[in-house]
């Protein structure tokens, strides 16, 4: 069923990347790149975080990609970025991605090491140094996109006082009205894994995105059949999806 | 990500096949049990065991790169550099006692490192694990009732239409979550079910369903593609 699920969204992915296709977009993406350009005006740092996820958590590795971007623009415009991370995997990746983005600029030697710093892998050690910065750094644009846990309301709070554009993103149910109240922009569930295809120019990456939609169809489909299957008395549905 | 299109290099490819084999072993032997004389069941928890040493030696460059950011800091004597002497002594101070007294300590029984030194070292390491990081643990976390408090306001404020409904969803649920609401009014335990079961919930399971299969998708193409 899963193979079939995943050769069926990825075969209609392959299918629409022949085409030319229109994204709805989502609010305040584009507004990433003059967000980053105010900062870099006002020689104040941007900071991004992918939270306290392991490399294994999908919602790092969304944000590891949504990263990319910002690191991209950063060297571009000249904005100093400082990424802080709370697992060490995750610190040597982001180091590696931040170094490639500035060596792609042509700006290598604006990258120094202090810009990705390693935590704490302990989450309240990770909060409070994290606090610490944005009080002390007083960044202007603040990215909390990624994997979060009972902090992200300490990061966001913190965060809101001094910086004047933040940008949340998490699928995380329960730190996600916490990002809602506190960020500007926030990307809500399976939208973090769609950022980077929108910020994509490349038509191939955003014919990715219909794979998710297709998905959701058939899931919005089978939820309906079920629901009319069981309520005319059959479990032939259930049965089949072995539920 | 961007938008040129990169030509794949021999590298790459050897990445990705590496990539792309690794990830499908592990899903094929999550879903299926495969009968035979090669046990794959064992032959991914030995790869999963070597990916825990791989992740064990990853740590030390955090603690690395953690000692280089700090002493940066206090050579150029940065604004904070005092703070930095205070983390660097720390970690290694806990660090050191940890590796002779902790529970996790690497001669318990005294082989190599002196008994005596066991022993002056245990209640200093009980001292700062116990009375200091598990106290400041809670503290921090702590703290987390009063930013409640504040992003509450925020939230609370009804200036849109949807704040507004924000605000009479929220001030209900509380209103049915306080013992005396239903000495008041029993419709407000009513209503906060209501509010909890339907539409909470459907907005959560149509944000968890999109995640899911945001999820799959990703994986699939981070298998599939690489450089990613």
């Amino acid at each position: 069923m899963l193979i079939i699920v995943m050769a069926a969204v990825y075969a209609l992915a392959f299918v629409a990347s022949k085409k030319k296709l229109k994204t709805r977009g989502i609010p305040g993406l584009e507004r990433i790149d003059d967000w980053i350009k105010e900062a870099a005006k006002l020689k104040r740092p941007v900071f991004y975080t992918p939270g306290t996820g392991s490399i294994g958590s999908s919602d790092t590795l969304a944000s590891l990609a949504l990263l990319g971007y910002v690191a991209k623009h950063c060297a571009e415009h000249d904005a100093q970025i400082l990424v802080a991370n709370s697992d060490s995997q995750v610190q040597q990746i982001t180091e590696d991605i931040v170094k490639t983005a500035y060596a792609k600029a042509g700006k290598e030697d604006k990258f120094s090491t202090d810009m990705v710093r390693y935590i704490s892998t302990r989450q309240f050690a990770f909060a409070a140094g994290v606090m610490g910065i944005l009080r002390r750094e007083k960044p202007a644009v603040n990215f909390f996109v990624g994997d979060f846990q009972a902090e992200s309301l300490q990061l966001a709070e913190t965060g809101r006082t001094e910086a004047i554009y933040q940008f949340g993103g998490t699928t995380n149910l329960d730190q996600l009205p916490f990002f809602a109240t506190t960020c500007d922009q926030t990307l809500m569930g399976e939208e973090l894994y769609t950022a980077t295809g929108f910020l994509s120019e490349n038509e191939e990456e955003i014919s990715r995105l219909v794979g998710p939609d297709a998905g959701k169809i058939l899931a919005i489909l089978l939820i309906l059949a079920g629901a009319v299957l069981v309520t005319l008395g059959t479990t032939v549905l259930i049965d089949i999806l072995g539920l | 990500m961007s938008s040129e299109k990169k030509k794949m290099t021999r590298g790459d490819l050897g990445l990705q096949i590496i990539i792309f084999g690794l990830g499908f072993f592990y899903a094929i032997i999550y879903y299926i049990a495969i009968p035979g004389t090669v046990d794959l069941q064992a032959a991914s928890d030995q790869l999963l065991a070597y990916i825990t040493a791989v992740l064990t030696a990853g740590f030390a460059i955090g603690v690395i790169n953690l000692t280089r950011v700090h002493w940066i800091n206090i050579k150029r004597k940065r604004t904070t550099w005092r703070y930095s002497i205070i983390l660097l002594v720390s970690l290694y101070s806990m660090l050191v006692f940890s590796v002779i007294a902790s529970p996790f300590a690497l001669d318990p029984n005294a082989v190599f490192i002196p008994a005596s030194v066991i022993q002056f070292s245990t209640p200093i390491w009980e001292f700062l694990y116990y009375k200091i990081l598990v106290n400041i643990n809670a503290s921090v976390f702590s703290l987390l009732a009063f930013f409640i408090a504040s992003a509450a306001y925020r939230a609370f404020k009804a200036k849109t239409l949807e704040s507004t409904i924000l605000l009479v969803a929220g001030v209900l649920v509380i209103l049915g979550q306080a013992p005396i609401a239903d000495l008041m009014w029993p419709g407000f335990s009513i209503i906060r079910d209501w509010i909890l079961a339907f539409p909470n919930t459907a907005g959560q399971r149509g944000i968890l369903i999109g995640a899911a299969l945001g999820i799959v998708v990703f994986s699939v193409r981070r298998l599939i593609r690489y450089p990613w």
